[in-house]
């Protein structure tokens, strides 16, 4: 009784304390809610997609995202053949679901790159799906070699299988299973390269900055070596570029593109390229 | 460079001259000491021997140095304090870029040529018996050597000895600057200390003693020259270093030699003449400098202009012109209204009005009365309400009411007059003018913002330069695509009906709280808290702040131009803001109604009381003098004058205390929104998932648009309040004043450029034309209030008048002379105002239809002037193609005919000399030319291939056109401009795109 009592006066306290804000203060806030809502509608249709969908279809399934893609492609995509294999993948992530592969617009600056260097010994830290190894891969030329670093031993697999799928072999795409801050060091003496040509970084953001420090340290990067860097504004790399435009080893330019399979947020590849250590 | 920097640095000495003409003058210089110096000739003849001894070394050593290139020359340019000496040697041109850095060192370099002058003529006089073809000889060797001093050897051995006469007054003036450019010199060259100095007295004698008139006619030819080039600096098409640099040689070279061109007597007088200007000049420069530092915060506005862009700058401006008007309007009620009645009225606490009633009494000297401007502050000179009804106050009869009614009208008057002229004068800047049809040739011409200065801003205003490029590119295809107009209408419209119920929602908002507040008024506010008592306040900045942003999202719907956009975004919130004012008027209005009834309450109670207060205390002697009853205790009428200016209904809303918790408001929201974010953008970063300099919540922008209205509708409020509180005015001072330095700060350390930097200037009218809108209204509710209801009984300067302008005519019959009177009720006769009014509108309406046809005039000659340049253009490329096809021909010729000459073997005439003439031709071609092939083209036909090889754009055109159309990225441009930046043709692309 005496308990309900004192529970009764917090309540009533709670309440009085809740009313001291007038009803027509709230309101005046509406405006400043409604732009908010308004004005980060994309990210919040990105939250929706990327983390919504994909806890109710994980909990449905059973399967993780990177399944449901491979399950989705292997049922409408040609075998053998990359483009169709890219289209599926884009397909699904834009209508079904989302993934952050980097998508057909800065794929497109990407194979550009390529066509301009044509890279023999490529690096790819984050593989994912496998999405942009596949893209790496149809443009390179004969004899070229794409060392593909993946953390994750589940995405790994999916990712090997598309790889195959798409019609690369082992020798043409090396997937090396393993955090890329110990796989970089090893380069040489485990896979024998000399020179990287081209290294593209679409793993943990974070990782950016510290993977290219080892990469400096550990001498494989020559004179025009490129490094191309996804999503370096949003999610975002602020630390990465800062580095990367005050250290002088570098000519920095960034390509600024949409984010991938979604409206209205804008994002960038920064290309560097290396000046050699004087 | 800020203005007065570079005025300064003009103003200093300096330099440059070309080449050529330097060497010109230095031979005169030369040729007049070795005349002067006379008797000391067997001195010379000494020094000439040495020096021709060194001389022969020297030119041996320049023969070899000629050959190095451009590059060595630099690189010994940073060695030159130390080797002087051989660095002299080097050649005019590097001695020149010396002679910018070190100003002094002009002064010895002159010395070594002159020196080297003084050798020659020392050998041409030896050489005199000797043979005509040695002479000439060694004269081509030198001329072969220096590549310069040569046009006027011949003719100067001649003259030489013409003239002995130096004059002597020249020879002192001379001999100052030399011998303290001697030490400098001494100093620098320590090698050739010993025999400079020797030579030096003998050299530091007049230079212009003695001229044949020749000369003298060349010397003022060349400072004529001089002269026009300074003029005419200011349209070369040179970078603005070289521009610098040329200006203070050409400045110098005038200031010395100006002097010495007067003639015989006369001269001196010439001379006296032209230092006095010299002097008169830099002092009128000197003054136009200390007036720049005198207008206020200039060099702060200008640093901001810089780096924000001239928007973000026009508003400071505009806070400026804000604060020099409230200036003048402070000074009005200060001077006229409240000093006097300090200083002459009657004391506090004589009257009733003057004092604090005793229920105020306890709370009168709380903290809240700075806030609340009640107790002490609202029985005081501040308020309506203090002012005594005594016609004239003090031993100076100073008609204290008249003086209240006729600051009040004048303010408002001033107020009109000055932001009406403000118009007229901008209006006249504009020049109407279609800005639509030459969209690319605008965007290409006139984008840049050339008062910016920061790195940062320039790449932002390069970024949204090609953007806008891109974007009017697609813009041009979508409009010739025929897009979906009826989507894009239908898109303006929801987004205005949007807005349309934004505005009507927060309207209603302000009127609901307005009538909660009066409620709670009516019950007394002591029941209620601090929420309730501030809702009004709280609730119209609140609306005021957020619905703009609201507005703002809702106006990318509409997908207007941003100038357009930011037209449309100041028209709403200037609605909004129009509305929630008007909605509080209305309020006041009914307040002052209620204020008026509880007064007639008031009145009756007071006599009743009065009488009760003599009966009472005074029953049998009525002589005896009135009791006295401390004012505090008598009571009083609600004087909703004051009420106005400080208090509505007791609750929380009147103009003081608007403005000071919308200062308030402005000052937490640039804390927490600007500075609070920057910080926490700026060290949060380090840790923090995402980018927050790029992302999410990034630095903010400074908001032009919303700040200018805050401005424009605190003075509003100002002008609305004025009359019943004087203290406004100093108040706003002080508000503009703060936020002067506040707003500069914050702008400077939290804000980043914006986006889109656009110029300002086309909606300056905008602004002055809602401040005129504004000002009408809010005089409105004061001109009303001030013609429809009388005046309080007990309070204010116009108590126990039936209307506050009765005071005029009060005025009128007491002060002024009868027929004064009589002839004012003549002149207010309407047979005599009507027709007075109808001429006005008669010479208004006049005036403006000329002003109409001189503007269509404008616009017909602007059309003219446009199909004659159409014309000419078509014209010009007739003739362009013309002269191409004669070219070309003219070629084929050429070829032919070099074909044939070829085969003879000419080409070993191309030697070292013509080789650096065919590189730079063939740099200029942006293609190789053979050497021998474009020499016989040129020898063939010279004047036509010479012209085109010329006249043809240098490289930079290729490189415009190739690097960035496919448009990936706007840096693109950008790079491959700098990276041709040591190309010849890439300062075309500098000069357009980038920041000089």
């Amino acid at each position: 009784m005496l308990q309900s009592v004192s529970c009764g006066s917090r309540k009533f306290r709670i309440w009085s304390a809740l009313k001291m804000v007038s009803p027509a203060i709230a309101l005046a806030f509406l405006p400043l809610l409604l732009t908010l809502i308004i004005r980060y509608r994309y990210y919040f249709v990105l939250l929706y997609r990327a983390v919504l969908i994909r806890w109710v279809r994980d909990c449905l399934t059973g399967l993780s995202r990177e399944e449901r893609a491979f399950q989705y492609i292997l049922t409408h995509a040609t075998p053998g053949d990359a483009q169709s294999i890219l289209d599926t993948f884009d397909h699904w992530c834009s209508k079904v679901e989302f993934i952050s592969n980097i998508g057909p617009k800065k794929g497109k600056i990407l194979d550009r790159l390529l066509q301009e260097h044509c890279p023999i010994t490529v690096l790819e830290l984050g593989t994912h799906c496998g999405y942009s190894t596949v893209r790496i891969a149809r443009s390179l030329p004969i004899g070229a070699r794409i060392y593909s670093v993946e953390m994750d031993e589940r995405n790994a697999q999916v990712a090997e299988k598309i790889i195959r799928l798409a019609g690369f072999d082992e020798d043409m795409v090396e997937l090396i299973v393993r955090p890329s801050d110990e796989v970089i060091p090893r380069l040489r003496e485990d896979f024998g390269v000399e020179r990287l040509d081209l290294v593209f970084m679409d793993h943990w953001k974070r990782c950016y900055l510290p993977d290219l420090q080892l990469l400096e340290g550990s001498g494989l990067l020559g004179e025009g070596s490129i490094i191309l860097a996804d999503n370096v504004i949003f999610p975002g790399a602020p630390n990465f570029l800062r580095h990367a435009r005050r250290s002088g080893l570098y000519e920095v330019r960034v390509h600024r593109a949409m984010l991938e399979y979604i409206r209205g947020i804008r994002d960038g590849m920064a290309e560097l390229t290396f000046l050699g250590i004087k | 460079m800020p203005r007065h920097k570079l005025i300064a640095s003009e103003s200093d000495v300096s330099i440059e001259v070309d080449e050529g003409k330097d060497n010109e003058f230095s031979l005169y210089y030369v040729e007049v000491e070795e005349n002067s110096k006379g008797g000391k000739e067997k001195q010379a003849t000494r020094d000439g021997k040495r020096r021709r001894a060194r001389n022969g070394e020297v030119s041996r050593r320049r023969a070899s140095e000629k050959r190095t290139t451009n590059m060595a020359n630099k690189r010994a340019e940073k060695k030159h304090e130390k080797h002087h000496k051989t660095t002299r040697k080097e050649g005019e041109r590097h001695r020149k870029r010396q002679r910018r850095r070190i100003a002094d060192e002009e002064e010895a370099e002159e010395e070594s040529s002159k020196e080297k002058k003084n050798i020659k003529n020392e050998r041409t006089k030896t050489l005199k018996l000797e043979d005509e073809k040695e002479k000439d000889v060694k004269k081509k060797r030198k001329k072969h050597v220096k590549n310069q001093e040569d046009d006027a050897n011949p003719g100067k051995t001649k003259q030489k000895d013409c003239q002995d006469v130096p004059l002597k007054e020249k020879k002192k003036k001379r001999k100052k600057p030399e011998t303290t450019s001697e030490s400098e010199s001494q100093s620098e060259s320590q090698s050739e200390s010993n025999s400079d100095s020797e030579a030096k007295d003998n050299q530091a004698v007049g230079v212009l003693g003695s001229l044949t008139p020749e000369e003298l006619e060349k010397l003022k030819e060349a400072v004529d020259e001089r002269k026009k080039l300074i003029t005419t600096i200011k349209g070369k098409p040179w970078p603005m270093k070289k521009k610098l640099v040329i200006l203070r040689e050409s400045q110098e070279f005038v200031e010395k030699y100006e002097g010495a061109l007067g003639k015989g007597k006369g001269r001196k007088l010439y001379a006296y003449k032209v230092l006095m200007m010299k002097k008169w000049m830099k002092f009128e420069r000197d003054l136009e400098n200390f007036k720049t530092a005198c207008i206020p915060w200039e060099m702060k506005i200008k640093e901001i202009e810089s780096h924000f862009g001239s928007s973000v700058a026009s508003y400071f401006i505009f806070l400026r012109w804000m604060y020099g008007i409230n200036m003048i309007l402070f000074g009005l009620t200060f001077g006229l209204v409240m000093v006097p009645e300090a200083l002459m009225g009657k004391p506090y606490g004589s009257m009733p009005r003057k004092t604090v009633p005793r229920e105020e009494e306890a709370s009168a000297m709380n903290f809240a009365v700075l806030w609340d401007f009640g107790g002490y502050a609202k029985y005081s000179v501040l308020f309506y309400g203090y002012y005594n009804n005594q016609r004239a106050i003090g031993w100076l009869k100073f008609r204290m009411p008249l003086s209240y009614f006729l600051v009040g009208v004048g303010t408002v008057a001033y107020s009109y007059m000055v932001v009406i002229r403000t118009m007229a004068r901008n209006a006249n800047e504009e020049g109407g003018g279609d800005d639509t049809s030459f969209n690319f040739s605008w965007k290409t011409f006139t984008s840049w913002d050339y008062l910016i200065g920061n790195p940062e801003t320039a790449d932002n205003k390069f970024a949204s330069i090609t953007t806008s490029f891109k974007e009017a590119i697609v813009e041009e295809q979508e409009s010739r695509k025929d897009d979906n107009i009826h989507l894009t209408r239908f898109l303006r419209v929801l987004a205005n009906f949007l807005v349309l119920c934004c505005l009507a929602g927060s309207g209603y908002l302000i009127y609901f709280v307005v009538r909660r507040s009066q409620k709670f008024a009516l019950e007394g506010l002591e029941n209620y808290g601090w929420w309730e008592r501030n809702e009004v306040n709280m609730v119209m900045s609140l609306l005021g702040m957020f619905c703009p942003m609201l507005f703002d999202v809702i106006s990318t719907l509409e997908n207007y131009h941003p100038r357009i956009a930011l037209q449309w975004q100041l028209g709403r919130i200037f609605a909004l803001f129009l509305g929630n004012l008007y909605t509080f008027i209305i309020a006041l209005m009914d307040a002052i109604q209620l204020k008026r009834a509880e007064e007639e309450i008031v009145k009756k109670n007071m006599t009743i009381w009065q009488a009760n207060l003599y009966n009472g205390t005074v029953p049998d002697n009525s002589t005896a003098p009135p009791i006295t009853v401390h004012p505090a205790d008598v009571p009083r009428g609600p004087c909703w004058e004051t009420m106005v200016g400080q208090v509505l209904g007791k609750s929380s809303s009147e103009f003081v205390r608007l403005i000071i918790s919308d200062t308030m408001t402005t000052y937490i929201t640039l804390l927490i929104g600007d500075f609070i974010r920057a910080v926490l953008v700026r060290f949060l970063n380090n840790c923090w998932c995402w980018d927050l300099e790029y992302g999410f919540p990034s630095y903010s922008e400074f908001d032009v648009s919303g700040n200018v209205l805050g401005l424009i509708f605190n003075q509003g409020m100002i002008w609305m309040g004025a009359f019943y509180a004087p203290c406004l005015p100093a108040l706003n001072l002080l508000r503009l004043h703060v936020s002067m330095y506040l707003q500069c700060w914050a702008v400077m350390c939290c804000n980043v450029p914006q986006e889109r930097v656009f110029k300002a200037s086309g909606s300056n009218n905008f602004y002055m034309a809602m401040l005129l809108v504004i000002l009408f209204l809010s005089t409105l509710p004061a001109i009303y209030t001030i013609v429809s209801f009388p005046p309080s009984f007990d309070c204010g300067p116009f108590s126990g008048k039936n209307r506050m302008f009765d005071v005029i005519q009060e005025t009128l019959e007491t002060d002024f002379p009868a027929w004064f009177g009589k002839v004012f009720s003549y002149a207010s006769n309407p047979g005599l105002v009507l027709p007075f009014l109808l001429l006005l509108v008669l010479a208004i309406y006049y005036l403006q239809s000329t002003s109409k046809t001189y503007k269509r005039v404008n616009m017909e000659l602007k059309k003219k002037l446009q199909t004659q340049n159409e014309e000419n253009k078509k014209k010009n490329k007739l003739a362009a193609l013309k002269a191409a096809n004669e070219l070309e021909q003219a070629r084929k010729a050429g070829e032919q005919r070099s074909n044939s000459a070829s085969d003879l073997g000419v080409n070993e005439e191309s030697s070292s000399l013509d080789e650096a003439g065919h590189h730079r031709q063939a740099g200029q071609n942006g293609r190789l030319i053979h050497p021998s092939q474009s020499q016989h083209a040129q020898s063939s036909e010279p004047p036509v291939s010479s012209t085109h090889t010329t006249t043809r754009p240098p490289a930079s055109r290729s490189h415009t056109a190739s690097g960035h159309l496919p448009g990936t990225d706007g840096h693109a441009l950008w790079l491959h401009c700098q990276k041709n930046g040591s190309q010849r043709g890439a300062g075309k692309c500098h000069g357009l795109l980038c920041p000089v």
